[in-house]
Protein backbone atom coordinates (compact mmCIF):
# COMPACT_ATOMS: atom_id res chain seq x y z
CA UNK A 1 0.00 0.00 0.00
CA UNK A 2 2.75 2.51 0.75
CA UNK A 3 4.74 1.44 -2.35
CA UNK A 4 1.80 2.38 -4.00
CA UNK A 5 1.14 5.52 -2.49
CA UNK A 6 4.78 6.04 -3.07
CA UNK A 7 4.49 5.59 -6.63
CA UNK A 8 1.56 7.57 -7.64
CA UNK A 9 3.23 10.70 -5.70
CA UNK A 10 6.57 10.19 -7.51
CA UNK A 11 4.53 10.34 -11.11
CA UNK A 12 1.74 12.21 -9.93
CA UNK A 13 -0.63 9.75 -11.63
CA UNK A 14 -2.20 6.96 -11.10
CA UNK A 15 -2.03 3.55 -13.03
CA UNK A 16 -4.28 3.41 -15.38
CA UNK A 17 -6.21 0.53 -17.36
CA UNK A 18 -4.91 0.56 -20.90
CA UNK A 19 -7.42 1.44 -23.74
CA UNK A 20 -7.94 2.46 -27.25
CA UNK A 21 -9.41 5.55 -28.73
CA UNK A 22 -10.97 6.28 -31.57
CA UNK A 23 -11.11 9.71 -32.80
CA UNK A 24 -11.08 12.08 -35.47
CA UNK A 25 -13.26 11.62 -38.89
CA UNK A 26 -15.68 9.82 -36.62
CA UNK A 27 -19.42 10.31 -35.25
CA UNK A 28 -18.64 8.40 -32.10
CA UNK A 29 -15.91 8.70 -30.91
CA UNK A 30 -15.10 5.95 -28.41
CA UNK A 31 -12.81 4.65 -25.65
CA UNK A 32 -12.16 0.82 -26.00
CA UNK A 33 -11.41 -1.09 -22.98
CA UNK A 34 -10.26 -4.90 -22.85
CA UNK A 35 -13.67 -6.18 -21.85
CA UNK A 36 -15.29 -3.69 -24.67
CA UNK A 37 -12.69 -5.80 -27.37
CA UNK A 38 -14.19 -8.86 -25.43
CA UNK A 39 -17.93 -8.11 -25.98
CA UNK A 40 -17.33 -6.55 -30.05
CA UNK A 41 -17.71 -9.74 -32.86
CA UNK A 42 -14.08 -11.80 -32.49
CA UNK A 43 -12.24 -13.00 -35.38
CA UNK A 44 -9.17 -14.05 -36.08
CA UNK A 45 -5.76 -13.39 -38.03
CA UNK A 46 -2.05 -15.14 -38.59
CA UNK A 47 1.18 -12.82 -39.74
CA UNK A 48 4.69 -13.55 -39.64
CA UNK A 49 7.08 -11.88 -37.04
CA UNK A 50 10.42 -10.24 -37.76
CA UNK A 51 12.07 -13.57 -37.61
CA UNK A 52 9.21 -15.10 -40.17
CA UNK A 53 7.69 -17.68 -37.41
CA UNK A 54 3.87 -17.77 -38.29
CA UNK A 55 1.83 -16.87 -35.31
CA UNK A 56 -2.02 -17.17 -34.99
CA UNK A 57 -3.94 -14.15 -33.69
CA UNK A 58 -7.28 -13.23 -32.04
CA UNK A 59 -9.30 -9.72 -31.67
CA UNK A 60 -11.61 -7.28 -33.55
CA UNK A 61 -11.40 -7.10 -37.13
CA UNK A 62 -10.43 -3.00 -37.76
CA UNK A 63 -13.10 -2.68 -39.81
CA UNK A 64 -15.66 -3.55 -36.93
CA UNK A 65 -14.34 -0.59 -34.64
CA UNK A 66 -14.30 1.64 -37.12
CA UNK A 67 -18.14 1.19 -38.22
CA UNK A 68 -18.97 1.56 -34.27
CA UNK A 69 -17.39 4.78 -34.63
CA UNK A 70 -19.41 5.62 -37.36
CA UNK A 71 -16.36 6.35 -39.78
CA UNK A 72 -17.57 6.11 -43.63
CA UNK A 73 -16.73 2.83 -44.39
CA UNK A 74 -18.84 0.25 -46.89
CA UNK A 75 -21.06 2.33 -49.22
CA UNK A 76 -20.19 5.39 -47.70
CA UNK A 77 -16.24 4.93 -48.73
CA UNK A 78 -16.43 6.69 -52.34
CA UNK A 79 -15.45 10.17 -53.59
CA UNK A 80 -13.67 12.32 -50.97
CA UNK A 81 -14.24 9.83 -48.51
CA UNK A 82 -11.28 7.52 -50.13
CA UNK A 83 -9.12 10.55 -48.94
CA UNK A 84 -9.78 9.18 -45.48
CA UNK A 85 -6.97 7.58 -43.85
CA UNK A 86 -6.26 5.92 -40.49
CA UNK A 87 -3.15 6.82 -38.13
CA UNK A 88 -2.67 4.10 -35.48
CA UNK A 89 -0.83 5.23 -32.67
CA UNK A 90 1.43 3.26 -30.25
CA UNK A 91 2.86 3.91 -26.54
CA UNK A 92 6.14 3.81 -27.72
CA UNK A 93 4.92 6.78 -30.47
CA UNK A 94 5.51 4.46 -33.73
CA UNK A 95 2.66 5.63 -35.56
CA UNK A 96 1.76 4.04 -39.49
CA UNK A 97 -1.05 4.58 -41.80
CA UNK A 98 -3.90 3.21 -43.90
CA UNK A 99 -5.61 4.13 -46.21
CA UNK A 100 -9.40 3.29 -45.13
CA UNK A 101 -10.46 1.53 -48.30
CA UNK A 102 -7.63 -0.88 -47.26
CA UNK A 103 -9.47 -1.71 -44.48
CA UNK A 104 -12.75 -2.12 -46.23
CA UNK A 105 -14.36 -5.43 -47.31
CA UNK A 106 -16.00 -3.71 -50.13
CA UNK A 107 -12.62 -2.76 -52.02
CA UNK A 108 -10.61 -6.03 -49.90
CA UNK A 109 -11.14 -9.57 -48.79
CA UNK A 110 -7.87 -9.02 -46.08
CA UNK A 111 -9.19 -8.14 -42.42
CA UNK A 112 -6.93 -6.19 -40.53
CA UNK A 113 -7.49 -6.87 -36.63
CA UNK A 114 -6.75 -5.54 -33.49
CA UNK A 115 -5.29 -8.18 -31.78
CA UNK A 116 -5.78 -8.81 -27.71
CA UNK A 117 -4.60 -12.25 -27.52
CA UNK A 118 -1.78 -14.34 -29.17
CA UNK A 119 -2.26 -18.18 -29.60
CA UNK A 120 -5.59 -17.89 -27.80
CA UNK A 121 -3.63 -15.72 -24.37
CA UNK A 122 -3.41 -12.39 -23.35
CA UNK A 123 -0.22 -10.83 -25.60
CA UNK A 124 3.01 -10.85 -23.66
CA UNK A 125 4.54 -7.45 -22.09
CA UNK A 126 5.97 -4.77 -24.17
CA UNK A 127 3.86 -6.02 -26.57
CA UNK A 128 0.46 -5.69 -25.59
CA UNK A 129 -2.43 -5.46 -24.77
CA UNK A 130 -3.76 -4.41 -27.61
CA UNK A 131 -1.36 -4.86 -31.32
CA UNK A 132 -2.30 -4.51 -34.54
CA UNK A 133 -2.09 -7.95 -37.25
CA UNK A 134 -2.29 -7.10 -40.88
CA UNK A 135 -2.44 -10.63 -42.78
CA UNK A 136 -0.39 -10.98 -46.19
CA UNK A 137 2.18 -8.16 -45.67
CA UNK A 138 5.98 -8.93 -47.01
CA UNK A 139 7.21 -6.69 -43.59
CA UNK A 140 5.70 -6.79 -40.47
CA UNK A 141 6.25 -3.03 -39.76
CA UNK A 142 2.71 -2.46 -39.78
CA UNK A 143 1.94 -4.71 -37.21
CA UNK A 144 2.18 -2.37 -34.49
CA UNK A 145 2.47 -3.34 -30.75
CA UNK A 146 0.86 -1.27 -27.50
CA UNK A 147 -1.65 0.50 -29.99
CA UNK A 148 -3.10 3.32 -27.73
CA UNK A 149 -5.27 5.16 -30.68
CA UNK A 150 -7.05 4.82 -33.95
CA UNK A 151 -7.44 8.52 -35.62
CA UNK A 152 -9.16 9.06 -38.63
CA UNK A 153 -7.89 12.00 -40.50
CA UNK A 154 -8.51 13.62 -43.89
CA UNK A 155 -5.89 14.03 -46.28
CA UNK A 156 -7.59 16.13 -49.07
CA UNK A 157 -5.92 18.84 -50.10
CA UNK B 1 8.67 33.71 -37.28
CA UNK B 2 10.57 37.45 -37.42
CA UNK B 3 14.08 38.17 -37.51
CA UNK B 4 13.19 40.40 -34.59
CA UNK B 5 11.55 37.74 -32.85
CA UNK B 6 14.62 35.75 -32.96
CA UNK B 7 17.41 38.55 -31.54
CA UNK B 8 15.26 39.11 -28.79
CA UNK B 9 14.91 35.67 -28.02
CA UNK B 10 18.37 35.09 -28.47
CA UNK B 11 19.29 38.20 -25.80
CA UNK B 12 16.60 36.33 -23.27
CA UNK B 13 18.46 32.99 -23.74
CA UNK B 14 21.76 34.90 -22.34
CA UNK B 15 19.51 37.03 -19.95
CA UNK B 16 20.29 35.76 -16.15
CA UNK B 17 17.69 38.28 -15.06
CA UNK B 18 15.55 35.16 -15.66
CA UNK B 19 16.25 33.38 -12.98
CA UNK B 20 15.45 34.23 -9.34
CA UNK B 21 18.23 35.50 -8.31
CA UNK B 22 20.01 36.56 -10.99
CA UNK B 23 22.29 33.59 -12.11
CA UNK B 24 21.51 31.32 -14.41
CA UNK B 25 20.29 32.13 -17.90
CA UNK B 26 19.10 29.12 -20.45
CA UNK B 27 22.42 29.16 -21.65
CA UNK B 28 24.04 28.48 -18.58
CA UNK B 29 22.81 25.24 -18.70
CA UNK B 30 22.21 24.56 -22.64
CA UNK B 31 25.72 25.77 -23.88
CA UNK B 32 26.78 26.89 -27.45
CA UNK B 33 30.27 24.89 -27.39
CA UNK B 34 28.58 21.68 -26.10
CA UNK B 35 25.89 21.69 -28.54
CA UNK B 36 23.79 23.41 -26.54
CA UNK B 37 24.09 20.73 -23.63
CA UNK B 38 25.78 21.12 -20.30
CA UNK B 39 28.52 18.96 -19.49
CA UNK B 40 27.25 17.52 -15.67
CA UNK B 41 25.02 14.29 -15.40
CA UNK B 42 22.44 17.18 -13.47
CA UNK B 43 22.43 21.16 -13.92
CA UNK B 44 22.48 23.18 -11.47
CA UNK B 45 19.71 25.95 -10.63
CA UNK B 46 19.90 29.33 -9.45
CA UNK B 47 19.94 27.74 -5.94
CA UNK B 48 22.36 25.17 -6.90
CA UNK B 49 19.96 21.97 -6.79
CA UNK B 50 20.49 19.33 -8.72
CA UNK B 51 18.00 18.74 -11.58
CA UNK B 52 15.87 15.94 -12.17
CA UNK B 53 17.30 15.13 -15.35
CA UNK B 54 20.09 15.30 -17.78
CA UNK B 55 19.86 18.84 -19.76
CA UNK B 56 19.06 18.01 -23.10
CA UNK B 57 21.02 19.24 -25.89
CA UNK B 58 19.12 21.77 -28.52
CA UNK B 59 19.86 20.89 -32.27
CA UNK B 60 17.32 20.68 -34.97
CA UNK B 61 14.40 21.64 -32.54
CA UNK B 62 12.20 22.98 -35.58
CA UNK B 63 11.47 18.51 -36.54
CA UNK B 64 10.70 17.78 -32.88
CA UNK B 65 7.43 17.47 -31.44
CA UNK B 66 7.53 16.71 -28.17
CA UNK B 67 9.97 17.84 -25.76
CA UNK B 68 11.93 16.60 -22.68
CA UNK B 69 13.33 13.31 -21.87
CA UNK B 70 9.15 12.20 -21.05
CA UNK B 71 8.01 13.94 -23.94
CA UNK B 72 5.89 16.13 -21.57
CA UNK B 73 5.41 19.72 -23.84
CA UNK B 74 4.01 19.41 -26.90
CA UNK B 75 5.84 22.53 -27.71
CA UNK B 76 9.04 24.70 -27.52
CA UNK B 77 6.92 27.01 -25.75
CA UNK B 78 5.39 24.91 -23.21
CA UNK B 79 9.12 23.67 -22.98
CA UNK B 80 10.24 27.02 -21.73
CA UNK B 81 7.66 27.80 -19.18
CA UNK B 82 8.61 24.77 -17.58
CA UNK B 83 12.63 25.60 -16.02
CA UNK B 84 11.89 28.79 -15.81
CA UNK B 85 9.17 28.10 -13.00
CA UNK B 86 10.40 25.44 -11.31
CA UNK B 87 10.93 26.54 -8.38
CA UNK B 88 14.81 25.06 -8.31
CA UNK B 89 15.85 25.57 -12.05
CA UNK B 90 15.13 28.99 -12.40
CA UNK B 91 12.63 30.22 -10.06
CA UNK B 92 10.33 32.84 -11.24
CA UNK B 93 7.08 33.19 -13.60
CA UNK B 94 7.63 34.67 -17.13
CA UNK B 95 5.05 36.93 -16.26
CA UNK B 96 7.43 37.79 -12.79
CA UNK B 97 10.57 38.01 -15.30
CA UNK B 98 8.61 40.31 -17.60
CA UNK B 99 8.83 42.55 -14.69
CA UNK B 100 12.18 42.51 -13.99
CA UNK B 101 12.83 43.16 -17.94
CA UNK B 102 10.37 46.24 -18.03
CA UNK B 103 13.05 47.76 -15.76
CA UNK B 104 16.00 46.87 -17.90
CA UNK B 105 16.09 49.78 -20.83
CA UNK B 106 16.24 49.15 -24.37
CA UNK B 107 13.93 45.53 -23.73
CA UNK B 108 11.27 47.76 -24.51
CA UNK B 109 11.92 48.49 -27.87
CA UNK B 110 13.14 45.18 -29.02
CA UNK B 111 9.61 43.43 -27.63
CA UNK B 112 8.25 46.65 -30.01
CA UNK B 113 10.27 45.86 -33.13
CA UNK B 114 9.70 41.71 -32.36
CA UNK B 115 5.78 41.67 -31.46
CA UNK B 116 4.31 45.57 -32.41
CA UNK B 117 4.12 46.37 -29.37
CA UNK B 118 6.38 47.53 -26.63
CA UNK B 119 4.43 45.57 -23.90
CA UNK B 120 7.03 43.42 -21.77
CA UNK B 121 5.19 40.14 -20.83
CA UNK B 122 5.69 36.61 -20.18
CA UNK B 123 4.01 35.11 -22.90
CA UNK B 124 6.16 37.25 -25.11
CA UNK B 125 9.47 35.86 -23.79
CA UNK B 126 8.48 32.44 -24.01
CA UNK B 127 7.56 33.06 -27.65
CA UNK B 128 10.78 35.00 -28.22
CA UNK B 129 12.92 32.35 -26.52
CA UNK B 130 11.11 29.43 -28.82
CA UNK B 131 11.67 31.66 -32.06
CA UNK B 132 15.50 31.65 -31.62
CA UNK B 133 15.11 27.91 -30.56
CA UNK B 134 13.55 27.15 -33.24
CA UNK B 135 16.82 28.60 -35.59
CA UNK B 136 19.35 26.19 -33.99
CA UNK B 137 19.46 24.28 -37.33
CA UNK B 138 22.49 21.96 -37.43
CA UNK B 139 23.16 20.90 -40.78
CA UNK B 140 27.12 22.08 -41.37
CA UNK B 141 28.17 18.49 -39.89
CA UNK B 142 30.81 15.69 -42.30
CA UNK B 143 27.58 13.83 -42.48
CA UNK B 144 25.07 16.22 -43.72
CA UNK B 145 28.44 17.20 -46.31
CA UNK B 146 28.43 13.64 -46.75
CA UNK B 147 24.58 13.60 -47.98
CA UNK B 148 24.71 16.59 -50.29
CA UNK B 149 27.60 14.76 -52.01
CA UNK B 150 29.82 17.30 -50.66
CA UNK B 151 32.27 15.07 -48.64
CA UNK B 152 34.09 11.85 -49.51
CA UNK B 153 33.90 9.22 -45.97
CA UNK B 154 37.10 8.00 -45.23
CA UNK B 155 36.80 3.95 -44.66
CA UNK B 156 36.01 3.52 -40.94
CA UNK B 157 33.37 6.79 -41.54
CA UNK B 158 31.70 3.95 -44.06
CA UNK B 159 31.73 1.31 -42.09
CA UNK B 160 30.86 3.11 -39.22
CA UNK B 161 27.63 4.59 -41.03
CA UNK B 162 26.73 1.26 -42.67
CA UNK B 163 26.89 -0.70 -39.02
CA UNK B 164 24.92 1.94 -37.60
CA UNK B 165 21.92 1.57 -40.16
CA UNK B 166 22.19 -1.80 -40.74
CA UNK B 167 20.34 -4.06 -38.45
CA UNK B 168 22.02 -7.22 -37.31
CA UNK B 169 21.02 -10.22 -39.15
CA UNK B 170 23.12 -13.64 -38.12
CA UNK B 171 21.12 -16.12 -39.99
CA UNK B 172 21.71 -14.16 -43.19
CA UNK B 173 24.91 -13.18 -42.52
CA UNK B 174 24.34 -9.28 -41.86
CA UNK B 175 26.41 -7.54 -39.31
CA UNK B 176 24.46 -4.19 -38.12
CA UNK B 177 24.36 -2.34 -34.80
CA UNK B 178 21.06 -1.13 -35.58
CA UNK B 179 20.89 2.44 -34.25
CA UNK B 180 19.10 3.85 -37.26
CA UNK B 181 15.95 1.96 -36.16
CA UNK B 182 15.13 4.98 -33.54
CA UNK B 183 18.13 7.27 -34.40
CA UNK B 184 16.29 7.08 -38.03
CA UNK B 185 17.48 8.65 -41.21
CA UNK B 186 19.62 11.97 -41.47
CA UNK B 187 17.64 13.85 -38.05
CA UNK B 188 19.53 10.55 -36.27
CA UNK B 189 16.12 10.52 -34.08
CA UNK B 190 12.79 9.59 -33.89
CA UNK B 191 9.87 10.33 -31.74
CA UNK B 192 9.40 7.37 -29.76
CA UNK B 193 9.69 6.50 -26.52
CA UNK B 194 12.02 3.12 -25.23
CA UNK B 195 13.52 1.43 -22.08
CA UNK B 196 16.67 1.38 -23.56
CA UNK B 197 17.64 -1.44 -20.81
CA UNK B 198 19.72 0.85 -18.30
CA UNK B 199 18.17 -0.66 -15.31
CA UNK B 200 15.81 -4.10 -14.65
CA UNK B 201 13.87 -2.05 -12.22
CA UNK B 202 13.88 2.07 -13.23
CA UNK B 203 14.64 4.39 -10.70
CA UNK B 204 13.02 7.06 -12.95
CA UNK B 205 9.51 6.11 -14.39
CA UNK B 206 10.18 8.09 -17.26
CA UNK B 207 7.09 7.89 -19.76
CA UNK B 208 5.09 6.48 -17.37
CA UNK B 209 5.02 9.89 -15.24
CA UNK B 210 3.32 11.45 -18.14
CA UNK B 211 0.88 8.74 -19.12
CA UNK B 212 0.35 7.36 -16.27
CA UNK B 213 0.99 3.69 -17.74
CA UNK B 214 2.80 1.15 -16.35
CA UNK B 215 4.05 -0.21 -20.02
CA UNK B 216 5.68 2.92 -20.00
CA UNK B 217 8.01 2.83 -17.02
CA UNK B 218 12.01 3.32 -17.83
CA UNK B 219 10.73 4.87 -21.36
CA UNK B 220 12.09 8.01 -22.41
CA UNK B 221 12.54 9.75 -25.68
CA UNK B 222 14.75 8.97 -28.55
CA UNK B 223 17.11 12.06 -28.57
CA UNK B 224 18.78 13.19 -31.45
CA UNK B 225 22.36 11.99 -31.80
CA UNK B 226 23.28 15.72 -34.28
CA UNK B 227 26.17 17.30 -32.00
CA UNK B 228 26.31 13.85 -29.38
CA UNK B 229 30.11 14.01 -29.60
CA UNK B 230 29.63 16.89 -27.23
CA UNK B 231 27.25 16.75 -25.10
CA UNK B 232 28.80 14.30 -22.92
CA UNK B 233 27.46 12.84 -20.09
CA UNK B 234 24.38 10.39 -21.79
CA UNK B 235 21.33 9.21 -21.00
CA UNK B 236 18.35 11.00 -18.86
CA UNK B 237 20.72 10.61 -15.75
CA UNK B 238 24.05 11.78 -17.45
CA UNK B 239 25.47 8.21 -16.48
CA UNK B 240 27.52 7.56 -19.21
CA UNK B 241 30.81 9.61 -19.38
CA UNK B 242 31.98 9.41 -23.06
CA UNK B 243 30.48 7.47 -25.92
CA UNK B 244 32.16 4.49 -25.56
CA UNK B 245 30.50 3.56 -22.63
CA UNK B 246 27.26 4.39 -24.39
CA UNK B 247 28.73 1.79 -27.62
CA UNK B 248 29.37 -0.92 -24.22
CA UNK B 249 26.43 -0.48 -23.33
CA UNK B 250 24.44 -1.46 -26.18
CA UNK B 251 26.84 -4.07 -27.25
CA UNK B 252 26.29 -6.27 -24.30
CA UNK B 253 25.29 -4.46 -21.29
CA UNK B 254 21.39 -3.86 -22.18
CA UNK B 255 18.91 -5.55 -18.57
CA UNK B 256 16.18 -7.63 -19.14
CA UNK B 257 12.70 -5.82 -17.64
CA UNK B 258 9.20 -6.27 -18.14
CA UNK B 259 9.12 -3.05 -20.18
CA UNK B 260 12.32 -3.70 -22.34
CA UNK B 261 12.40 -2.28 -25.99
CA UNK B 262 11.31 -5.55 -28.34
CA UNK B 263 13.69 -3.30 -30.95
CA UNK B 264 16.65 -4.37 -28.03
CA UNK B 265 15.05 -8.31 -27.63
CA UNK B 266 15.88 -11.21 -29.26
CA UNK B 267 13.93 -13.75 -30.89
CA UNK B 268 13.89 -15.52 -27.49
CA UNK B 269 13.04 -12.20 -25.98
CA UNK B 270 16.27 -11.83 -23.98
CA UNK B 271 18.51 -8.83 -24.32
CA UNK B 272 20.57 -8.61 -27.72
CA UNK B 273 23.88 -8.72 -27.07
CA UNK B 274 25.83 -7.72 -30.10
CA UNK B 275 29.03 -7.80 -28.35
CA UNK B 276 30.91 -5.60 -30.96
CA UNK B 277 34.58 -5.58 -31.90
CA UNK B 278 37.03 -2.66 -30.97
CA UNK B 279 36.99 -2.64 -34.60
CA UNK B 280 33.21 -1.84 -34.68
CA UNK B 281 33.11 0.14 -31.88
CA UNK B 282 35.87 2.39 -33.70
CA UNK B 283 34.02 2.59 -36.49
CA UNK B 284 30.78 3.57 -35.00
CA UNK B 285 32.36 6.34 -32.97
CA UNK B 286 33.86 7.74 -36.67
CA UNK B 287 30.29 7.98 -37.75
CA UNK B 288 29.22 9.47 -34.59
CA UNK B 289 31.97 11.96 -34.50
CA UNK B 290 30.81 12.81 -38.14
CA UNK B 291 27.76 14.81 -36.32
CA UNK B 292 29.69 16.90 -34.52
CA UNK B 293 29.04 20.69 -36.44
CA UNK B 294 31.79 23.06 -35.57
CA UNK B 295 30.00 26.03 -37.54
CA UNK B 296 26.70 25.04 -35.48
CA UNK B 297 28.78 25.40 -32.17
CA UNK B 298 30.81 28.22 -33.27
CA UNK B 299 27.75 30.21 -35.10
CA UNK B 300 27.89 33.75 -33.93
CA UNK B 301 24.02 34.25 -34.45
CA UNK B 302 23.57 31.45 -31.17
CA UNK B 303 26.34 32.91 -29.04
CA UNK B 304 25.66 34.95 -26.34
CA UNK B 305 25.15 38.67 -26.99
CA UNK B 306 25.94 39.72 -23.41
CA UNK B 307 29.78 38.31 -23.92
CA UNK B 308 30.12 39.76 -27.16
CA UNK B 309 28.99 43.06 -25.53
CA UNK B 310 31.69 42.64 -22.99
CA UNK B 311 34.44 41.90 -25.17
CA UNK B 312 33.89 44.70 -27.10
CA UNK B 313 33.56 47.52 -24.21
CA UNK B 314 36.99 45.96 -23.35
Amino acid sequence: MTLCFLVIAFTGRAQQPATVKVTGEVLTPLTLTASDLAAMPRTTASAKDKHGIMHSFSGVAIADILNKAGVTTGRQLRGENLAKYLLVSCADGYQVVFSLAELDSSFTDRVVILADQEEGKPLPAGIGPFRLIVPGEKKPARNCFQVTTLAIRFAKE
Amino acid sequence: MTVEGVELGRRLFYDKRLSANNTIACGSCHQQRHGFADIRAFSLGFDGTPTRRNAMSLTNLLWVRHFFWDGRASSLEAQAITPMTDPHEMGQSPDHAAGKLRAVPGYAALFAAAFGSDSVTGERIVKALAQFERTLISDHSRYDRYIRGEYRLTSSEQQGLTLFFTNNDPVRGIRGAGCGNCHSGPKVFSETYHNNGLDSLPTDPGRLGVTGMEYDRGRFRVVTLRNIALTAPYMHDGRFRNLAEVLDHYSEHILPGPTLSPSLRDSLNRPIELHLTSVEKGNLLAFLNMLTDSVFITDPRYADPFAIKTKTVE
